[in-house]
């Protein structure tokens, strides 16, 4: 409980603790942005780019704060901005939740190296999911096929062309851990990314300035850079999104797993533990003693990869 | 000299641990770590708070095994099987040779077992009343309750079924627990999974 309470005050504390520069920041900015906004807004007419009312969605998204500063009311404006960009400028109806984490939830993820046949099934489910960039062909789930004994997946071989399973091998799947210590997070220098209270790391797409040092710090290779700006088929693009998740992101910033806030916030599995034909795949809430993660970590031989390193995945690998 | 230089070190080699410790302390009291907050947790979160997780989209049969001392449910067999109830052709009825190819189930394939211990038809299926299967104490067994047919032999897959960890949750892991049946997955004649070309190919870790 104690815990808890401390990691309340600590999620407030350390993105409010520069308050004052940052307000006077801003207020500069806005300055700068109050200079700047009447040669914008002739030279958007002139051009004819877009609606008037593109370009004042685009406006106010523009000067919106950090996700995590929001009021309800800001998030659920947000969110009505993005929906209307998305319908002016793609044609795409979607419906973007910012449902909030549930309380005595944490999720936690358990994957079974002795049931995993290798069928990538989780993988090709993730993509379509999450709207995945599929020009630079974006993977958030990476599966190796490896040598039995072996237990780094830098050993193992991910580009297998072949019929799986293979007699003497296994298959391991690597993404997001999820840590409740996570290295990425203290790396990041504008807090464009941190841990919601039911354990999921986030990204605030429109936070990240594309440093790429959370990819740098994460012992887990869990995190992706869009290169280029993201492409996905009209017709493939998954219209139940989330802010935090697989909405629309930029060329430039980061993203990465996220169980697939969008569905999982509703009660259903992620993407990948839905699609996985073997059920290697277990989803569930840590702090239920009722739930089958639960009950993976008290009667199975389970792992957790680079353990030793002191991040606290919420990701077990366990075996039969 | 030299005896300070002795003491000094010695001091540092009482410091240095106490410093990592100390430096550890706020880490671990920030967090609590997941395996504390875990075991701390022992309150069943009610999974049916979240409404998003009621509609089913598969039909589902109440088990009639227990979980966690509460129920649950699972996929059924029976609206799979296409030409169920099987009693409709099973009869007394003489069969014509010519129909025999259409009577005699010649598309199964039976890989259950292996070498002298594969089974056969009447091992699990009633021999009296098709419409059930039956154990191997002739008890009448459902075809949608085929988990207490199976786990006579498989007891170690049921018990990691029952708890959770073997086999797989439909759609949902909130609201009330809908687990595939045995044969959901599995085909019962010939259960172990194929081979097939994977969907596509991961990249190395480094890009």
């Amino acid at each position: 409980m104690d815990s808890r309470k401390k990691e309340g005050q600590m999620k407030t504390n350390d993105i409010l603790e520069k308050k004052s520069t940052r307000r006077s920041f801003m207020k500069k900015l806005s300055i700068a942005a109050a200079a700047g906004s009447a040669g914008l807004v002739t030279g958007g007419c002139v051009g004819g780019s877009g609606s008037t009312e593109e370009m004042g969605l685009k406006w106010e998204e523009y000067f919106k704060k950090n996700y995590r500063m929001m009021t309800d009311k800001e998030k659920d404006e947000t969110v009505a901005r993005l929906e209307k960009l998305a319908k002016l400028q793609d044609d795409a109806n979607i419906q973007m939740s910012n449902q909030e984490p549930r309380e005595k939830v944490l999720f936690g993820y358990a994957f079974n190296i002795s049931r995993c046949k290798g069928y990538m099934d989780c993988v090709e489910a993730c993509v379509q999911e999450n709207n995945l960039d599929r020009n630079s062909k974006t993977q958030y789930i990476r599966i190796f096929e490896m040598d039995s004994g072996q237990q780094d997946p830098t050993s193992g071989d991910g580009k297998y062309h072949h019929e799986v399973p293979v007699e003497n091998k296994y298959y391991m799947g690597i993404q997001c851990f999820h840590c409740e210590n996570a290295p990425c997070i203290k790396a990041c220098p504008t807090k464009a990314t941190w841990r919601e209270p039911d354990g999921i790391v986030v990204v605030d797409y429109d936070w990240c300035i594309g440093c790429r040092y959370c990819m740098a710090a994460c012992p887990f290779w869990g995190r992706r850079f869009n290169w280029g700006e993201p492409e996905v088929p009209k017709e493939e693009l998954n219209p139940k999104q989330h802010y935090l998740g697989n909405r629309k992101r930029m060329k430039g910033v980061m993203e990465k797993c996220t169980f697939c806030v969008q569905r999982t916030r509703q009660g259903k599995l992620p993407a990948c533990a839905e699609a996985c034909p073997t059920g290697s795949r277990v989803f569930g809430n840590l702090l239920d003693p009722d739930s089958e993660i639960r009950y993976v970590l008290k009667h199975k031989k389970v792992f957790r990869f680079k353990e030793e390193l002191g991040t606290d995945p919420k990701f077990w690998y366990f075996m039969d | 000299m030299k005896k300070i230089f002795l003491r000094s070190g010695l001091f540092c080699l009482c410091f240095v641990p106490g410093a990592v410790f100390l430096a550890g302390l706020p880490a671990m009291a920030s967090g609590g770590g997941v395996m504390e907050r875990i075991h701390h947790a022992e309150e069943p979160y009610d999974s049916m708070a979240i409404e998003t997780a009621y509609q089913q989209p598969v039909k589902t049969v109440r088990a009639k095994e227990s979980w966690q001392g509460g129920t649950f449910r699972v996929l059924t067999r029976k609206d799979s099987i296409t030409r169920f109830r099987c009693s409709v052709c099973h009869t007394d009825k003489k069969v014509l040779v010519k129909d025999g190819a259409l009577f005699t189930h010649d598309d199964i394939v039976m890989n259950h077992g292996k070498g002298e211990n594969g089974l056969v038809c009447i091992q699990c299926h009633d021999e009296d009343n098709r419409d059930f299967l039956s154990d191997s104490s002739g008890k009448k067994i459902d075809f949608d309750h085929s988990y207490q047919l199976c786990g006579q032999c498989h007891f170690r897959q049921k018990r990691d079924w029952l708890g959770g960890a073997h086999g797989k949750r439909d759609a949902y892991w909130a609201g009330e627990r809908v687990v595939r049946n045995c044969t959901s997955c599995h085909s019962p004649h010939s259960p172990a999974f194929k081979t097939k070309m994977p969907e596509t190919y991961s990249l190395p870790l480094d890009q």
